[in-house]
């Protein structure tokens, strides 16, 4: 019989495939279990610990592998925790007074957690590394071995109440149809991850998720934001069509020769496997703040020197586009002293803090750049968040030399990479002549673009309508900041939501734009588009479309053509 | 047995990645250590659970006490841990 669950799909991808579910749940209660004899206690608990052992040891290299070297320290601190003599004492003394092994450990973790989540900040948050490992030896004592996520036949649609980051690092997109999680959203790690390596995927359905039984079959329907058990042929051919847009690793240009780079926007090193999956010609938003996000302290220099090496060696022949540190009071980190702003979005953020309280960090960012633009394979691009004033781009552009002259006494080997700023601002596109004539290119970041020059939050439901790049004054600040790029000759790319629509493809190609960034997901169908694109009709329908006085007529003359 | 009392120099107290090396480094001797607040119980150096939850800040001082064939080198060995800055 077939039915349906909705949920929230996170790509736009549809997929079709057989139900197994990686269940992770099912662990009696521990006072339900009938201790043996404390010699058998103690051996179950020394077997479960052993194969946690091995479980941890395996996903951290298969996460260092496939996703990077800082997501897999996780697992580390796992093992650590798994040996940690307090906690095998306390669970030892329990098994000699009689208890079951899995007393002793819901005990011994009940103890660490009570403990962490009494500390403050980051500390807080180990709890739930406890919660982890005790669910984990707890599962192995009930003898449930885990399916192996990274071996399951082709054609598979993965069923969870959820997946952790390193449930998804396992996933392998040739073999995975897709996936449906109980919990989760938008910005779910989970999430994150489908989108990078383009998996269909469905989220946050909630309890009805569970009954869908193990080997049915099911579509993952990024359409309908629904997951259809049993669906019918019509739903079987609309999932199945959607997955096959050719993915094309070479350049793209339009049908008269013009090169239009296509690149992916990431946030984490996990990402770049999937940019380059999808065919990405270079990354056009490398977005640093995940670095220094949820932790106790600011990566190093070398530590990011790392991170921006690999980086630049996943695509040796492309150009990785770094935006330095863009932080703001919305996105407190602990380490920094933002204040909670009234309107955080029109406060001390970006470059602002970069030039001012954030100094020390924006330096030691800049020195760890320069070092990776040596080191590295392909070509580093460096650019800075919410310029408004040309003081601002001085004043970074005079730190660059700083820290090249001082790595220069220090005989450290360095280069000075490509620089250029984000369009985000009005302010920027008024003054987008002088900003010009001092870098090498340009970024337009979209959503912001749209959300300053609208006067419209991102956040708000209310006024949507408001935020939306096809807003003629939008379209206009677009085509201002592309024309003072190429009159210097900077380059011009655009890195915001509305580079990956591909219904957008042709008008920003006529518009001028030499780069599209967007979510590594959306790179084959636009470097589909465009190569159907032809260079004046584009510039045509371009100059069309900014002749319109009212989002209206934006609409009308993009659906004309 | 050897005492020794040190003041933590990292910037983040004995917590995350300083603890973190401190209590690899009491794992990698054979001598029994401890660590405890100037006037409080010692606990195990060896256990992560046990050092965090001492939750001592940086500037404060700790006892270290080390009690086995290796004390004297397992002593210097944290002593460093301690007083090395981030």
């Amino acid at each position: 019989m077939t039915f349906r669950v909705s949920g929230v799909a996170v790509t736009p991808l549809s997929g079709l495939g057989t139900v197994r579910w990686y269940r992770t749940g099912g662990i009696p209660g521990a006072e339900s279990v009938e201790a043996d004899d404390p010699e058998t206690e103690l051996e179950r608990f020394e077997e479960a610990r052993g194969s946690a052992r091995e479980e941890l040891q395996r996903e951290r290299e298969r996460t260092a592998e496939r996703v990077g070297r800082e997501e897999a320290a996780v697992f580390d601190a796992h093992l650590q925790f798994l040996d940690d003599p307090q906690i095998t004492d306390s669970i030892e003394e329990a098994i000699e007074e009689g208890d079951a092994a899995e007393v002793g450990v819901d005990r011994a973790f009940g103890d660490a957690i009570d403990q962490f989540e009494g500390m403050d900040g980051m500390m807080a948050e180990r709890a739930d590394d406890m919660r982890d490992i005790r669910d984990r030896l707890r599962r192995l004592l009930a003898g449930d071995e885990r399916i192996d996520l990274s071996a399951v036949p082709e054609g598979t649609v993965i069923l969870a109440e959820r997946l952790t980051p390193s449930d998804t690092a396992q996933l392998d997109p040739a073999r995975v149809a897709g996936f449906a999680t109980v919990t989760g959203g938008r910005t779910s790690h989970a999430a994150i991850f489908a989108r990078s390596l383009g998996i269909p995927a469905v989220v946050g359905v909630g309890e009805e998720l569970l009954e869908i039984e193990e080997q049915t079959t099911v579509a993952i329907d990024a359409e309908k934001d629904a997951v259809i058990v049993d669906p019918d042929e019509g739903t079987r051919e609309r999932v199945s069509a959607t997955r096959d847009v050719e993915i094309r690793t070479e350049p793209v240009e339009t049908t008269d020769g013009t090169e239009i780079e296509v690149a992916a926007n990431v946030g984490t090193s996990a990402e770049l496997q999937g940019a380059t999956r999808q065919g990405a010609d270079g990354i056009g938003l490398y977005r640093t703040e995940f670095l220094f996000l949820d932790r106790e302290q600011p990566p190093d220099e070398d530590e990011q020197l790392e991170v921006y090496t690999d980086a630049l060696d996943a695509f040796p022949d492309g150009r990785i586009v770094v935006r330095t540190l863009d932080i703001g009071g919305d996105k407190p980190i602990p380490y920094l002293d933002a204040d909670e702003e009234e309107n955080p979005f029109l406060g001390d953020r970006g470059i602002r803090r970069s030039l001012d309280a954030d100094a020390d960090l924006f330096e030691s960012q800049l020195r760890a750049l320069l070092r990776a633009a040596t080191e590295g394979a392909g070509r580093l691009s460096v650019m800075f968040p919410l310029v408004t004033t040309v003081e601002e781009l001085d004043g970074a552009l005079d730190t660059v030399d700083q820290v090249a002259t001082t790595l220069e006494k220090e005989g450290i080997p360095y280069a000075v990479p490509e620089i250029g700023v984000m369009i985000e601002t009005p302010a920027a596109v008024t003054m987008a002549e002088e900003l010009a004539e001092r870098v090498d290119f340009f970024s337009i970041g979209t959503n912001d673009l749209a959300q300053y020059v609208m006067a419209a939050s991102r956040e708000s439901d209310a006024v949507a309508d408001l935020h939306d790049p096809l807003h003629p004054a939008v379209l206009r600040s677009i085509r201002r900041s592309v024309e003072a790029a190429h009159d210097t000759d900077a380059w011009i790319g655009m890195c915001g939501e509305m580079a990956g629509d591909p219904d957008l493809t042709e008008l920003l190609v006529g518009l001028g734009l030499d780069e599209l960034s967007m979510s590594a997901v959306t790179i084959p169908t636009v470097k589909a588009e465009v190569t159907a694109t032809e260079s004046e009709t584009a510039r045509e329908l371009a100059d069309r479309v900014l002749s319109a006085s009212t989002k209206a007529e934006v609409h009308e003359y993009l659906e004309g053509e | 047995m050897i005492q020794r009392t040190v003041t933590i120099v990292p910037e983040d107290g004995l917590h995350a990645r300083p603890a973190s090396r401190f209590v690899e480094t009491a794992n990698e001797y054979d001598s029994e250590v401890t660590v405890a607040p100037v006037d409080g119980d010692p606990v195990n150096a060896a256990s992560m659970l046990a050092v965090t939850g001492l939750n001592a800040p940086s500037g404060e001082d700790v006892v270290i006490t080390a009690d086995g064939p290796d004390e004297e080198a397992a002593l210097e060995a944290l002593e460093a841990v301690l007083t090395t800055p981030e």
